[in-house]
């Protein structure tokens, strides 16, 4: 009977354990696979940045109207932010690897919460500055005389205002990949 | 009757013996675990009172961002006969935009004191700081949003664009534009003391052991 008492206690303690493991590792494979979305549609929001490039099909005598992306050093920091944030994606990929397989690991997690805080910074950062600019561009601003180059650059102003979807999406992801690391950090 | 109390003796005596020495034994281990939860509380009290000098500072920061782009309003010295050059920050959508997200994140900061407080009191406690990671988090992407857009735009206000054939507002605006300039500063500033905000909640969310 005392046998058969101490066998009940361990197997209850064996699955109180279990399912806290589970639970942990479950968050780490979506972790993972949260950050190979944003690493889709960063990369997607650079591209379809990067490529623009339309000319208008009339042209004077001196110059030739052609809108594209570098035109607007907003836009270049919008690229070269979005390009940076895949990069850090893709090497931040194996830290959550080592997160599945290790799921005590609390420094590394610390670490990769500081980088995601920053990177997150970042890519809010273009988002925004090129969505004031984009806006400006549908818009214009009569005060500053400031004229929505949009009413003339029809397809320039369409995939820039796309490729800003692609950022938006990776910010939300990134808050809740913060979360995610943040509440793996105190269940242990 | 000699023999009864006898017996009562040592029984009593032997379960004083035996009572003596099993806590001896488990104690040890309870009083080493004891020591590591009250170093770590140390640790923790220490973190959650620089964190919520932190707050007050970015509290601060965003106060001033939001006060010096409100207030902003210049009006230049000559007029046509039909209106008068002025300059506020309602004339740009991308300013006003600016100045009510930074109303909200100093709303916040204010509203956050009393976690900040509550993880002081009690070091151990997970909850209060896990919330404040979570909104931290997302007023970090509120105030970069707010910082960058706005910095976009008084970016192009100083530069100009001449494949756009937008025209560059500070040559003319000189005030306006130092004052809008400061406040994104002072938004940007907010958003570094943020995120050291949410790696210190961070650190002190993990368990000693």
């Amino acid at each position: 009977m005392k046998a058969g008492a101490l066998e009940l206690g361990h197997a209850s303690k064996v699955t109180a354990t279990v399912p806290q493991k589970g639970v942990n590792r479950g968050m780490s494979i979506l972790d993972l696979f949260l950050r190979i979305i944003v690493i889709i549609a960063t990369l997607g929001s650079a591209i379809a940045m990067g490529t623009t490039n339309e000319t208008l099909p009339f042209f004077t005598q001196f110059i030739r109207f052609r809108a594209k992306y570098s035109d607007l050093p907003t836009f270049t920091f919008f690229v070269v932010a979005n390009a940076i944030v895949s990069a850090y994606l893709v090497l931040s990929l194996g830290m959550s690897i080592f997160h599945i397989m290790r799921s005590r690991a609390q420094a590394s997690r610390i670490a990769l919460i500081f980088f995601d805080a920053a990177m997150m910074a970042l890519l809010t950062a273009g988002a925004s500055a090129s969505a004031a600019i984009v806006y400006l561009a549908h818009k214009g601003n009569t005060k500053a005389n400031w004229f929505p180059i949009c009413q003339q650059y029809d397809s320039f102003c369409h995939r820039t205002s796309g490729s800003l979807v692609g950022s938006f999406i990776g910010i939300i992801i990134f808050i809740l990949l913060v979360l995610f690391s943040a509440v793996a950090l105190s269940r242990r | 009757m000699e023999k009864s109390e006898s017996t009562k003796i040592d029984v009593v005596e032997t379960n004083k013996e035996r009572k003596g020495k099993a806590p001896l034994l488990g104690k040890a281990p309870v009083v080493a675990a004891a020591v590591v939860h009250a170093k770590g509380g140390g640790a923790k009290r220490g973190i959650a009172i620089f964190d919520l000098i932190l707050r007050i500072a970015a509290f601060a920061s965003a106060l001033g961002a939001a006060v010096a782009m409100a207030t902003t309003e210049e009006t230049l010295p000559f007029f046509t006969q039909f209106f008068q050059f002025e300059a506020s920050y309602d004339d740009l959508p991308t300013f006003t935009f600016f100045v009510v997200a930074m109303a909200i994140v100093v709303a916040y900061l204010v509203l956050s004191v009393p976690f900040s407080i509550v993880c002081i009191v009690r070091p151990h406690a997970v909850v209060p700081r896990l919330l404040l990671i979570i909104f931290d988090t997302v007023i970090i992407a509120l105030t970069t949003g707010a910082a960058g857009s706005s910095a976009a735009i008084v970016y192009l206000a100083h530069n100009g664009n001449q494949d756009a054939n937008w025209l560059a507002i500070c040559q003319q605006f000189g005030d306006f534009c130092q004052r809008v300039s400061g406040a994104v500063v002072a938004a940007f500033v907010t958003v570094v003391i943020l995120i050291f905000l949410v790696v210190l909640s961070a650190s002190a969310l993990r368990r000693h052991h």
